[in-house]
C-alpha cells in the first residue's frame, strides 16, 4: 500500500485516433487512465492523482492531486476535443515533476505514469538525453511508468523508453509495460501489470507467474475470461463442466491405449495359428518396410495403399472395440 | 558568543518519520543512520548517494531548535566524504533543481570540508545567528573528497549539537490511558 502522488501524462496525439483498440486507442487510454486513478486511490486514501496531456499545442496540466473522479472524467474529455500536434516527453516529464513537486502531503511519494501511443520525436528521441532525465528523476526520487502501446511499441523506441526506465529505477520501482493490439483491453492489461501490483497488494516477485484470485483483480488468470468474484456460480459451473470433460477425455485415451494392446495381442494370436509366428512376422515386416520405401519413391502405390487400408481398418476395429468398451463401462455405471 | 559547553546533540528532538534525503541508496539511507537518535557508530551502516555524489538531506526536527555545531563523519572512506556542503533553513519542499543553481547567497552558510574533517569528524561551527530557530534543516552535499561527480558519496554519521528553543512541544511520549 504505497503512499504516493501520482502524475499520469497521456497522449493526446494525433496518433490517438487510431481505431487499432478496441474502440479506439484515446478511449482505450481514457479506461486505463480510470482504471489506474481508482486503483490508486482504492489503495491507500491519502493517495492523490493529477493528470495531464502532452501533445496538442504543447504540454498541458489537467487535474492536480486529486482524489475526485469526476474531476479526472471531466480532464478526459476536455482532452477529447484537444487531439492533435505529436508528443513531447521530455517536457511533459519536466511538467509533471513541478506538479508533484508541489503536492500538498510531502510524505506521498512521487510517481509519474506515462501513456505513449506515438512514435517519440526530437529530444524524445535522443537516447542521451532522455537519460540524463531519467538520473534526474532519480535523483529527485520520483519513479517512472511508461505504457507503450500502439506506435509507441516500435523496436529502435521501446529501447529508448526501457533504458529511461532501467535509469530511473531505483529498488525496481519503474517499469515498462507494452501493449500490442488485439482482442484485450488495454485497461485489463495495465492493471494485471507490475505498474500497480504494488497498490493491489501483490509483492512485485510474484508477478511473473499467476496473479491469484484477489477481490479487487478484474481479469486475473481466470482461464475462462469472466472475473470468477463477480459471479462465482458461473466460474463454479466452469469449472466443474472443465473438469468433466477433462476427466472425459482422459478416460477416451485410456481406452484407446487399451484397445491398441487388444489389437497387438489378437494378431499375435492369428500369428501363433499360422505356426511359423516369429519368421512370419519379420517376414512381414520386411516386406512391409520395402513397400514403404517404394510407396516413398513414388512406386508401387496401389501396394501401398493396401497397405493404408490395412492399417485403416485395424484403426477402425481398434475404435469399435473401445467404443464396445465405452459402452460396456456406461452400462455398468 | 555563548560558550558551546551547555549544548546537547539535537538528535534526540529529530521527527524521524519526516526524514527524508533525495539520491541515497535505499540499502544506505539516511534513517540507517540516524534512526537511532544518536550518532552512528556502527561501521556497517552509512549513508550513500546514488546516482551521482550529490545528496539532499532534509533532517526535520520535532520542536524548533537552535544549532551551534554540525558534524560529519566518513570513517570508513574518507576519499568519498563530503566536501561542499551547502546548508539551509525551513524549506521543507525543496530538491536537486532548487539547490543546483541557486547562489551561494541563497544558502545559510556553505562550508567545504577536507578529507581530515570528515575521517575524524571534526565539529563545524556555524554562524550562529542564521540557525536560532530551525524546525527542519536541510543539508545540500554538493561535491565529494573524490573531485568525481559519479563517485558515490559515503557518510557514516552525523550529529548536530545546540539546544532546544523554549517549552518542549514532543508529545510522542504520551500515550492514550484506557
Amino acid at each position: 500500500m504505497p503512499l504516493e502522488a501520482t502524475m499520469i501524462i497521456i497522449d493526446n496525439s494525433e496518433y490517438m485516433r487510431n481505431g487499432d483498440y478496441t474502440p479506439s486507442r484515446f478511449d482505450a487510454q481514457s479506461d486505463a487512465v480510470n482504471t489506474i486513478f481508482q486503483t490508486k486511490i482504492d489503495s491507500n486514501p491519502e493517495n492523490t492523482v493529477g493528470l495531464m496531456t502532452m501533445a496538442h499545442k504543447g504540454p498541458e496540466v489537467l487535474v492536480t492531486h486529486s482524489k475526485d473522479l469526476g474531476q479526472i472524467l471531466k480532464a478526459i474529455h476536455t482532452a477529447t476535443s484537444k487531439i492533435g500536434g505529436s508528443i513531447d516527453i521530455p517536457t511533459a516529464i519536466n511538467i509533471a515533476q513541478l506538479a508533484l513537486k508541489h503536492r500538498e502531503n510531502k510524505n506521498l511519494r512521487q510517481r509519474i505514469v506515462v501513456f505513449v501511443g506515438s512514435p517519440l520525436q526530437a529530444a524524445g528521441a535522443d537516447e542521451r538525453e532522455m537519460v540524463k532525465l531519467a538520473k534526474k528523476l532519480k535523483k529527485n526520487n520520483v519513479a517512472i511508468d511508461f505504457v507503450s502501446f500502439g506506435d509507441g511499441i516500435e523496436e529502435g523506441e521501446s529501447s529508448v523508453l526501457k533504458s529511461f526506465v532501467d535509469n530511473a529505477s531505483s529498488g525496481d520501482n519503474s517499469h515498462l509495460v507494452s501493449v500490442p493490439p488485439g482482442p484485450h483491453l488495454l485497461s485489463d492489461l495495465v492493471l494485471s501489470s507490475a505498474i500497480l501490483s504494488e497498490d493491489r497488494g501483490i509483492p512485485p516477485g510474484a508477478m511473473a507467474d499467476e496473479a491469484g484470485p484477489s477481490g479487487s483483480g478484474g481479469t486475473n488468470n481466470f482461464e475462462f475470461g469472466v472475473d470468477p468474484s463477480l459471479d462465482p456460480e458461473l466460474a463454479m459451473a466452469l469449472r466443474m463442466s472443465m473438469e468433466e470433460e477433462q476427466a472425459r477425455q482422459a478416460a477416451e485415451e485410456q481406452a484407446r491405449q487399451s484397445a491398441g494392446d487388444a489389437t497387438v495381442s489378437t494378431e499375435r494370436a492369428d500369428d501363433a495359428a499360422e505356426i511359423a509366428a516369429d519368421d512370419d512376422v519379420m517376414l512381414r515386416q520386411a516386406i512391409a518396410m520395402s513397400r514403404g520405401r517404394d510407396a516413398d519413391m513414388g512406386m508401387g502405390d496401389e501396394q501401398g495403399e493396401d497397405e493404408e487400408m490395412d492399417e485403416e481398418e485395424a484403426i477402425a476395429r481398434a475404435i469399435e472395440m473401445s467404443m464396445k468398451q465405452d459402452h460396456g463401462e456406461q452400462k455398468k455405471q | 558568543m555563548a560558550t558551546a559547553k551547555d549544548d546537547i546533540s539535537l538528535l534526540e528532538h529529530l521527527d524521524i518519520s519526516q526524514l527524508n534525503c533525495l539520491n541515497e541508496e535505499p540499502q544506505h539511507d539516511l534513517k540507517s543512520i540516524l534512526a537511532g537518535k544518536k550518532p552512528n557508530t556502527s561501521p556497517d551502516a552509512y549513508l550513500k548517494s546514488s546516482a551521482d555524489a550529490q545528496l539532499l538531506m532534509n533532517i526535520h526536527f520535532n520542536q524548533a531548535v537552535r544549532i551551534r555545531t554540525l558534524v560529519l563523519r566518513s570513517a570508513t572512506d574518507p576519499s568519498r566524504g563530503p566536501e561542499t556542503l551547502k546548508l539551509l533553513v525551513n524549506k521543507p519542499a525543496i530538491s536537486f533543481g532548487d539547490v543546483e543553481e541557486a547562489s551561494d547567497e541563497a544558502f545559510a552558510q556553505v562550508i567545504t570540508l577536507n578529507e581530515q574533517d570528515v575521517r575524524e569528524g571534526r565539529p563545524v561551527a556555524l554562524k550562529f545567528v542564521r540557525f536560532t530557530s530551525v524546525n527542519s534543516l536541510h543539508i545540500f552535499v554538493e561535491s565529494n573528497q573524490s573531485g568525481d561527480e559519479d563517485v558515490q558519496t559515503h557518510i557514516n554519521a552525523i550529529d548536530v549539537l545546540g539546544v532546544p528553543v523554549g517549552a518542549t512541544k514532543d508529545l510522542s511520549g504520551l500515550r492514550q490511558e484506557e
